[in-house]
């Protein structure tokens, strides 16, 4: 294990402070199902305790939401233990029948969804705007490519009238892999060679998985913006109308609290309708409950997880917006009342021009 | 037919685990005592609590109850292996009944969220321990805890109108009445609040609730010394100003507090006192101008949070301070222990004073904090777990903090509880009224099964 792991571990005081907020403990009810819980794990096994399906359980159920290290207050970081445990046990060949399966099918199909089709026939005709060099470069992601088209599609036409392509041969960022405890490195090596082959300064990413992935995982040698802030900074340039229209946003965990992105969603939103904000938002905000390998390793907690943060809801609004394909999909099959759209999706309905 | 399978038919399959890993989650608290349960069962209602132990008074075997484990003196670690009852999710908020100034809960319920639930009535549970977010009501009654409004609203044991029971053989009890006041024989509400899961499980609890005051005013006095503040604080108290919190924060805690959150910003110094008064808004102005009058001969400077959101910064953060301390160094972590002392109101500048000299002597820096209007002060103190020696001048430090607050006429626990981790000073404590504990104990569960080794009996 490593030290700062050991460190970590010894940080925690188990006060249980995380207990309280965790959404997974409070769906499942078990020690080992919460943050504190796993940071125990994590210590027993520095200290020999037997990897079963039980250890297992306890590590890949966390969604990696981040809250526990947020408001932990003695500064242990239990979402750092649980990645870094899962990856020291993956290379030690230990690991769920899911993870080994979502694995191969990523690496046999260079996408997190296994998909062996065009993962550019979102573009239709659009193939032919496609710059071969630009010094924007909007990473579509596997969700947005093969879930979201038309919602792909859209990023696209709003964003081509700035300096933005799209990369040659874009693979999976490598999120669901190391978020489960795997290395992405081929994955990363082929995208990084695209971005080059582009010269693009700048990568726009408009899903928080593959934000988080693309700005801490990756090597320097680019910066990483989630559309939101693009579009944020280009508010002026694009010629919204004031839509009758009040929604909720729901801050995706790898965008708000685990990189700080709060404020460029809501700007975006705010220059186009009203919004009335979910019981928990910002650094505090509910987790949707599909990331961490959750959603492909226990899709009925992850949809129960989604059910809670639908209930956060405010009562009135027209749509809950949201920045990250995973989180909308997550909401939306959890069978949410009110629609769950893309942010981009309410900036395309309030371009004229477009 | 197998214990696990037995305890399946009380609650179901996937409410009983023997797994390692589980079980490993369950073999603490936040003290540093362990002991690994046998099985952990997660009961939904008092009947399967009652079944559970029948069978295990059947065949002895002990049973520990446990809340959401945040306890600090090993009181939910299962010493003997056996059934670690985990009554937490049995936290249904089943009456709030205002018109009778009361509520009805399960023992799982999570503080905070019993305040959640009665601030739109108007009306508040005054116990307000610093582990608010996290810790049970069940949890809180059975340690008899407080916090930081005791020294004017009391502590759990003022609150407890009634007790439902379950017995070691099974029998389910009440142990008060719907009414607010009862003579109606012993007072078993007052044997069962802080009786640590020794003589029964609480399943429901009727609570009483007060009205919210109408304005509160939060002081900040800073001083050159923690005698002096305590000084200062004593002359409030006799001065006929009864605060709804009084706390003390010393040079360490402050910088803790500004370091956990920088909004708070407290003011560079020794130490502060936090007086909180509440009541009337002209009552709450006139109370707050007596306490910066008394105080002034003694403060270097005395300031007022200027409204209700930088009141509650403040409170928020000092819940947490008493972790929150580990984040001053990366190597270091707050170890609880000997963290709980009580004294007379009166002998307060003299602990603080010892406890200086104990600092001093065992070279371990101890952070003060508490709440000092009812003598309880809170000790901090942090090392780097993996060295021996810090841990056995750590030990050494807390064993002498616990005999200088006996010796002063105080308490080794104020509102934390025994466990097992203070049962060694209760002999000292509690003298021979530690064998009529005993008697009890005895008559009320004969075969010692539930949670054996606690309380020093």
């Amino acid at each position: 294990m490593l030290e700062s792991d050991i460190r970590s571990i010894l940080k925690c005081v188990r006060c249980g402070a995380c207990r309280s907020v965790c959404p997974v403990f409070e769906e499942v009810g078990w020690e080992s199902a919460g943050a504190r819980g796993r940071m125990l794990v994590a210590q027993g096994i520095s200290q020999g305790l037997e990897v079963g399906s039980g250890v297992l359980e306890s590590l890949n159920t966390c969604t990696t939401c981040g809250l526990c290290r947020q408001m932990c207050p003695s500064g242990a970081d239990p979402t750092g233990v649980v990645e870094s445990l899962r990856h020291e046990l993956v290379s030690q060949g230990k690991m769920t029948d899911s993870q080994a399966k979502l694995h191969k099918k990523i690496i046999s199909s260079s996408n997190s969804l296994g998909d062996v089709s065009d993962k550019k026939k979102w573009l239709g005709e659009r193939i032919t705007e496609v710059r071969k060099t630009a010094e924007y470069v909007y990473f579509v992601g596997c969700l947005g490519a093969y879930r979201y088209p038309e919602t792909a599609a859209l990023t696209f036409d709003v964003l081509k009238q700035f300096d933005v392509t799209v990369l040659p041969d874009e693979v999976c960022c490598g999120s669901p892999l190391i978020r489960t405890g795997f290395d992405a490195d081929d994955l990363i090596a082929h995208n990084m060679e695209q971005i080059r082959k582009v010269g693009a300064h700048t990568v726009i990413t408009s899903c928080a998985g593959c934000y988080n992935t693309l700005k801490n995982d990756y090597p320097a040698g680019f910066d990483v913006i989630h559309v939101s802030e693009f579009l944020s900074e280009h508010l002026s340039e694009l010629e919204l109308k004031r839509l009758d229209l009040t929604v909720t946003y729901h801050d995706g965990c790898h965008l708000g609290r685990c990189n700080g992105v709060f404020d460029a969603p809501c700007e975006v939103i705010k220059a186009i309708c009203d919004i009335k904000e979910m019981t928990t938002n910002r650094e505090n905000a509910r987790c949707c409950g599909g990331g961490g390998g959750v959603r492909s390793g226990y899709p009925d907690l992850s949809l129960a997880l989604a059910k809670k943060r639908l209930a956060e809801v405010p009562e009135g609004v027209d749509y809950v917006v949201t920045s990250c394909p995973l989180c909308l999909k997550n909401l939306t099959e959890a069978g949410s009342d009110t629609d769950v759209i893309d942010l981009v999706e309410l900036v395309a309905l309030a371009m004229q021009n477009l | 037919m197998e214990l696990i399978t037995e305890l399946q038919e009380i609650v179901g399959t996937n409410r009983v685990t023997a797994e390692p890993s589980e079980l490993y989650c369950y073999s603490s608290d936040a003290s540093q005592v362990r002991g690994t349960p046998d099985y952990v069962v997660r009961p939904k209602n008092t009947e399967q609590v009652s079944r559970i132990l029948k069978l295990a008074n059947k065949y002895g075997i002990a049973v520990t109850p446990r809340g959401a484990g945040t306890g600090l003196a090993g009181g939910a670690v299962a010493l003997s292996g056996g059934v670690v009852l985990d009554l937490s999710g049995m936290n249904r908020i089943l009456e709030v009944d205002i018109g009778n100034l009361q509520v009805a809960v399960e023992p799982g319920v999570v503080h905070a969220k019993l305040n959640e639930a009665l601030n739109p009535h108007g009306f508040f549970f005054p116990p307000d321990p610093g582990s608010s977010a996290m810790c049970t009501l069940g949890g809180l009654i059975a340690n008899r805890g407080s916090g930081m409004r005791s020294v004017k609203y009391g502590t759990i044991k003022n609150y407890v109108l009634d007790l439902e029971v379950v017995m070691a053989e099974g029998t389910v009890i009440n142990t008060g009445s719907r009414t607010l006041k009862s003579s109606a024989g012993y007072d078993l509400n007052a044997l069962m609040v802080g009786s640590e899961g020794t003589l029964g499980i609480i399943t429901k609890a009727l609570l009483k609730i007060h009205p919210l005051p109408k304005s509160r005013s939060l002081l900040l006095a800073s001083f050159e010394g923690a005698e002096m503040a305590g000084k200062a604080v004593v002359r409030v108290l006799a001065g006929g100003i009864i605060p709804s919190a009084c706390e003390i924060l010393d040079r360490t805690t402050i910088e803790v507090l500004n370091a956990y959150d920088p909004n708070v910003a407290l003011p560079d110094s020794d130490t502060i006192i936090l007086f909180e008064v509440d009541g009337t808004k002209s009552g709450v102005q006139e109370e707050a101008e007596m306490v910066k009058s008394i105080c002034k001969p003694f403060a270097s400077s005395i300031s007022i949070a200027a409204d209700e959101q930088e009141r509650n910064e403040i409170w928020t953060a000092r819940r947490l301070v008493g972790a929150a301390i580990s984040r001053l160094d990366p190597k270091m972590t707050r170890v609880y222990v000997g963290e709980d002392i009580g004294v007379p109101i009166k002998e307060i500048p003299n602990m603080l004073k010892r406890l200086r000299l104990i600092s001093q002597k065992f070279d371990t820096q101890i952070m003060t904090y508490g709440h000092i209007g009812d003598g309880n002060l809170h000790t901090g103190m942090c090392i780097d777990v993996l060295d021996e020696k810090q841990w056995e001048l750590l030990n050494r430090a807390a064993d002498e903090i616990h005999r200088t607050a006996i010796m002063l006429g105080g308490t080794v626990s104020a509102e934390h509880g025994i466990g097992s981790a203070r049962a060694e000073y209760m002999r000292l404590e509690r003298g021979p009224a530690l064998n009529v504990m005993a008697a009890i104990k005895h008559a009320l569960d004969p075969k010692g099964i539930l949670n054996p080794g606690k309380l020093g009996i």
